[in-house]
């Protein structure tokens, strides 16, 4: 990763910290998991990781993170749905240790 | 006019796009856009704005680093500013805090409705750092960053939300118990 990438991500992260105090509540939550998918995009483009699991759930984080802005249940349920699957991987890792 | 080419019909067609293609935006296209921008209502003519437009790609990524709500890599943006010290000059204080900013969300409508007529794709956006935009452009110190439209043709047109109904939200002469 380069200086110009990770300056980016950085700037994302802390504007949207400052934005955030009088923002909407929401998109606070929104930010959180949209940063996921930035983060994971850049290890996976930098060749660090690249893992079916892990797409899987950013796919489910990509497909319905906007709807924050219009169906705060449906965003709701993706993320509790992310969780969900978030603790089946964690739990098949460990059984593969 | 069309059916298909009112108003209303491209008023209810207009969405929140945060999904570009890399096509690009023609500068011929967004000096309409801003043609419609400068007709829109303004209190007692102030006409309290400026319209940067942004399609050099370096300049477009420094301003999406600050902009957190500038989604979907558009291909360019208008960034329209409030000129603070016009406003307050012939408008006072009411000027300066309220009317500038109503004035420049009407000529965002007026930029999201030309838009829509030409097939483009918008969404404003408030999410972004303002000191961080109004350096980046250099702007001068009465000149603020108030709102900023992405533009471009989009991949893929979002489904249209829900409204609260006309009958729910109008009422004739005054408010009555049966309004809610």
């Amino acid at each position: 990763m380069d200086k110009k990438e990770a300056v980016k991500f950085i700037a994302y992260l802390v504007t949207s910290a400052r934005g955030c105090i009088e923002e909407p509540k929401i998109y606070g939550s929104f930010r959180l998991v949209d940063s996921a998918g930035k983060f994971y995009g850049a290890l996976k483009k930098h060749g660090l990781i690249d893992d079916r699991d892990i797409d899987e759930i950013i796919s489910m984080i990509d497909e319905k993170k906007y709807s924050c802005m219009f169906d705060e249940q449906e965003f709701i349920g993706m993320l509790d749905r992310v969780v969900d699957r978030l603790v089946d991987v964690t739990v098949s890792m460990e059984k593969s240790e | 006019m069309a059916k298909e080419d009112s108003v209303l019909n491209l008023i209810k067609k207009r969405r929140s796009v945060r999904n570009y293609s890399e096509k690009k935006v023609s500068r011929n296209l967004f000096e309409e856009l801003i043609e419609g921008a400068i007709w829109a209502p303004t209190g007692s003519n102030i006409q309290p704005w400026y319209f940067g437009i942004v399609d050099d790609e370096d300049m477009l990524e420094r301003v999406i680093n600050f902009s957190p709500g500038l989604l979907g890599s558009p291909p360019g943006i208008i960034v329209l500013c409030s000129d603070r010290k016009r406003a307050q000059e012939k408008g006072g204080e009411l000027g300066r805090d309220l009317l500038c900013i109503m004035d420049i969300s009407m000529a965002a409508q007026n930029i999201m409705l030309m838009a829509t007529e030409k097939g483009l794709a918008t969404c404003c956006v408030k999410s972004f750092n303002q000191k961080a935009i109004n350096k980046l452009l250099g702007l001068p110190e009465h000149v603020q960053a108030e709102l900023i439209i992405s533009v471009g043709y989009t991949v893929k047109e979002p489904p249209r939300p829900s409204r609260r109904s006309k009958e729910e939200v109008s009422f004739f002469n005054k408010w009555s118990e049966a309004d809610g």
